[in-house]
Formats: structure tokens, sequence, C-alpha cells
């Protein structure tokens, strides 16, 4: 690929001969190099787990935060450039709230999605004479998990503003083998307790290192509790349980 | 000689009153929302055919009174968020997120406010019936009935008697009912307003009633109805229909 690099790559916002927009494609590779996040849909709710890579024994592994709450009823796990999830998370939050106080109801998980969407193609863009707001696309891909009126959905986006609504979706480094492994083993009926245990194996078998409590991150969406983090004894049960 | 220069004041007032009245009543499965289509200025009849109640949705019905051009503009500026809501999220907003729209859009107007009283009636996302009332400003309730306009000192208290039954007294080993029967309530509205008719000279000319059914809801206290028109064009969802009346022209 870097054989045919050439002047198209530069441009944010400039096609090249073949239709294509190099720094997007850039953008979605950098996706590659993150680790692993997985989300599983199912009729109880809606898991999520990501692997937090702990770089040194000094690093403390509760300082990695790889899922957020967007809303009571709204969660998000990232993978990539966790930076620049932060202004995606930021605008997805102002959205739900907005929607709230504006029409007294939940936002529904597609709208949340697209609206975080519109922002990944805001890149380049420049009003007049004045600076872009962003020189570059977002280097990171999300799963949104959530329920509303039409039950629990888990939505994947990627930095070139395309969003897809998946049962289940890894995304990351391990992604391929983990996506493999999930439509091996996901199935329409599967329980929650299912499906953690089925996260935290895929999880497992693409991490390099022994899975336990500390490097590992569990969360669920589901109708009775909303979003939530596990925390560390529900975690290890599931673990102990896996 | 006059030489003094006298301080002057001028002043703009960008307000007028059109007179009318609307009313709204929610039942158990049903709501019933209407106006009468007189527009006035003072003594003067501007027109006699000027609707005052607009269906929104297949399930909700909006009453707009007072200054009938900032009402008519408020209800292009709702019909216009509808519909932008419908692209966006892919479904007819809910009775109570357009409840909760009018007031944020009322008191975006906080200081220059459009001078009308809001009467939203129709089915809940739980198909009840609902009545939701606002003052130009966007404080609103959720109620049973409401009256407003020109004639709202005459007809509220009629209603508060006959909806609340304030002031009754039950027979002996009875209570009054909570949700009365469409026919009941049909004739309550058109008691109102002719009576409205009868005592205020602002109120008259035709009478328009919605009326929104639950879904499931059968038309019953509808069959007998003379002149009844329907709007909804499937019978599965919720179903509206308009009746209309003349009222007195004097």
């Amino acid at each position: 690929m870097f054989l045919t690099r050439s002047e198209y790559d530069r441009g944010v916002n400039t096609f090249s001969p073949e239709g294509r927009l190099f720094q997007v494609e850039y953008a979605i590779e950098a996706i590659k190099l993150g680790s692993t996040t997985v989300g599983i849909c199912t009729p109880e709710g809606v898991v999520l787990a990501v692997e937090k890579r702990v770089q040194s024994p000094l690093l403390e592994s509760s300082a990695i935060e790889k899922i957020m709450e967007i809303d009571r009823h709204l969660g998000c796990a990232m993978s990539g450039l966790t930076a620049d999830a932060r202004t995606m998370i930021d605008h997805a939050r102002v959205t739900a709230q907005n929607h709230a106080f504006t029409y007294d109801e939940k936002i529904k998980v597609e709208s949340v999605t697209q609206a975080v969407c519109d922002l990944a193609l805001r890149f380049g863009e420049s009003v007049h004479d004045e600076e872009a707001m962003m020189s570059r696309p977002f280097g990171v891909a999300l799963l949104v998990a959530g329920i509303d009126e039409e039950g629990p959905q888990l939505y994947h986006t990627d930095p070139s503003g395309t969003f897809m609504r998946y049962d289940a979706k890894a995304i990351g480094s391990g992604s391929e083998a983990a996506q493999s492994e999930l439509q091996d083993k996901w199935y329409k009926r599967i329980s929650l307790f299912e499906a953690q245990k089925l996260s935290l194996r895929v999880l497992k078998q693409v991490m390099e290192e022994k899975l336990d409590h500390h490097n590992v991150q569990l969360a669920q969406v589901t109708p009775e509790t909303g979003f939530e983090i596990l925390n560390e004894v529900k975690l290890k049960e599931i673990i102990d349980a896996m | 000689m006059d030489s003094i220069a006298h301080p002057t004041q001028r002043q703009f007032n960008p307000y007028s009153d059109n007179g009318g009245t609307i009313l709204a009543i929610a039942g158990a499965d049903f709501t019933v929302i209407a106006g009468d289509t007189r527009q006035s200025e003072g003594y003067s009849i501007q027109t006699r055919y000027a609707p005052k109640v607009f269906p929104l949705t297949d399930r909700a019905v909006l009453a707009v009174n007072g200054f009938a051009a900032d009402g008519n503009m408020f209800v292009k500026k709702v019909k216009q968020r509808l519909e932008w809501y419908r692209h966006a999220h892919s479904k007819d907003m809910p009775l109570r997120a357009i409840a909760r729209l009018i007031q944020t859009m009322l008191y975006a107007r906080r200081f220059f406010p459009f001078y009308v009283y809001n009467i939203l009636g129709g089915i809940e996302e739980d198909g009840t019936g609902a009545v939701y009332s606002f003052d130009p400003v966007g404080s609103y309730e959720r109620e049973a009935c409401r009256a407003a306009g020109a004639a709202q000192s005459l007809v509220q208290p009629f209603l508060d008697n006959q909806i609340y039954f304030n002031n009754q007294q039950p027979a002996p080993g009875t209570s009054h009912p909570v949700h009365l029967p469409l026919p009941t309530i049909l004739s309550i509205v058109i008691d109102s307003f002719t009576g409205a008719t009868e005592r205020h000279i602002e109120v008259g000319d035709g009478l328009e009633m919605y009326v929104v059914l639950a879904k499931g809801r059968g038309v019953q206290g509808l069959e007998d109805v003379r002149g009844v028109q329907e709007l909804s064009v499937t019978e599965e969802g919720e179903r509206i229909f308009v009746i209309r009346r003349d009222l007195k022209k004097d």
C-alpha cells in the first residue's frame, strides 16, 4: 500500500482518481492497531467487553477507560485513538440530553449513532477564511449499545461516518479472529449471562496476556438497570464461570 | 402661543385579540378537541370560517386561540418540527413529546411571546385519552378537560361541574364516574358552545369537533352522529374524525 503512495494521500478531502479518500482509509487502519473490543446483543440487553492493555506494571489499570456512558439507556465502547472518542462521546451526550430536554423522552439508539456519525466527516470543513475545526478524520471506531422502544440494539461506527447495526461485533487488533468466533457462537436467544461469558471467551482467545479482572472491562445495558460497568466482584464471578 | 415642547409617547402594539373559544376533553380511550370558527377584531367579524383546531399526527390534535396571526404561524412551526422529527427518528412524535416540544417552542419566545393559548389533545403512548393545556410562555399541565379563549370564564365552570362533578353530590350509595362515554362528552361540548355563543359576542358561526379514538377502539358513540367525517386513511391505529355544526351567526 505504501508503495503506491501519491499526492492524494495528503488532502483529507481529495478523492484519488480511483475514487478513494486515503486519509479516511488510513483512519480505518488505525483502528486495527487498537485493543480488541466486543459487543453482543441479546433479547435481555447488550453486553460490551474491552481488553485493557496494561503497558506497565506501574500503570493503574482502573485508569484505562474504554467503555463510557452516553445516557442512562446508552453505552459506548471504543477502539483506536481513544482520545478522539472523547469528542464523539461528548457530542453524543449533549445530543441525548438535548433530546430528553426538548421531547421528554429517551433518544433512540439509532438517532445518537447517527448524530455521532454526522461528526465523523466534518474534518477539513471550514467556513470562509476560518481555520477548519478538525484537520483529520477520527481514528476511532465505536460500538454503541442501548435500549429503546425497539428493544436492545448494537451499532458499529467507523471513521468514514458509516454506521451499521449488528447482533454481535468485534473491532480492534484481534477483530478478525474475534468476529469469526462470534459468528460461530452467537445465537438469537442467547441469554445475557451467556453473552457475558462469550464476550470474555472471545477476548481471551485474542489477548496476548492471560485474561483477568485487571485487563478486561465489561459493561451492559439492560431494561432494568440501564447502563452499568460491572464492578470487580461481578466481573470475577463471570471470569470464574467462564 | 404654545411654544413649550410637550413630552410625547408613542407605542406600537404588535398584538390583537381575535376572540373565539377552544376546548378539549379526554375520555378513557378517546379525546375530543373543539373550537368555534369565528374570527373577530373588536365588533367586526373578519371571517365566519377560520379554523382554530388542527390535526398534527394520527393521534394528536392542536387547538390554538388568541392572536390568530401568531396562532397560525405557531401551528406552522409545530408542523415543521414534527416533519423534521419524523425524518430524524423515523416515527411520529408521541403526544407527550409534542407537549414538551410546544413548551420549549413557546418558552424560546419568552420575551416576545406568541400571544396564543394552546390546548393539545390526543392519545398517549399507553392508549389513554389526554389533554395538555398551555399558557402563552409554555407552562403546561396534563388535565382531563380544559377550555380557553374568549368564553373560558363561561365554559370552564360548566366543565368543572359536568366533567369533574364539582359541587355535585352523588346519589346515596353511588359514586361519580371517572370517565364519561363519548356521546355524553359530545353533548357537553355542543352545549358548551351553544351556551358560549348565546352569551359571548366573539363566539359563534361554526363549530368543529375533532374526535381521536385509541387504537383498537371501535366507533361506538359515533355511529349515530350527524355529518361525522373520518380523516384517517386506515382503520388500524388511532383514528381521527371531525364533526362540524352550525352555531348562531348573530
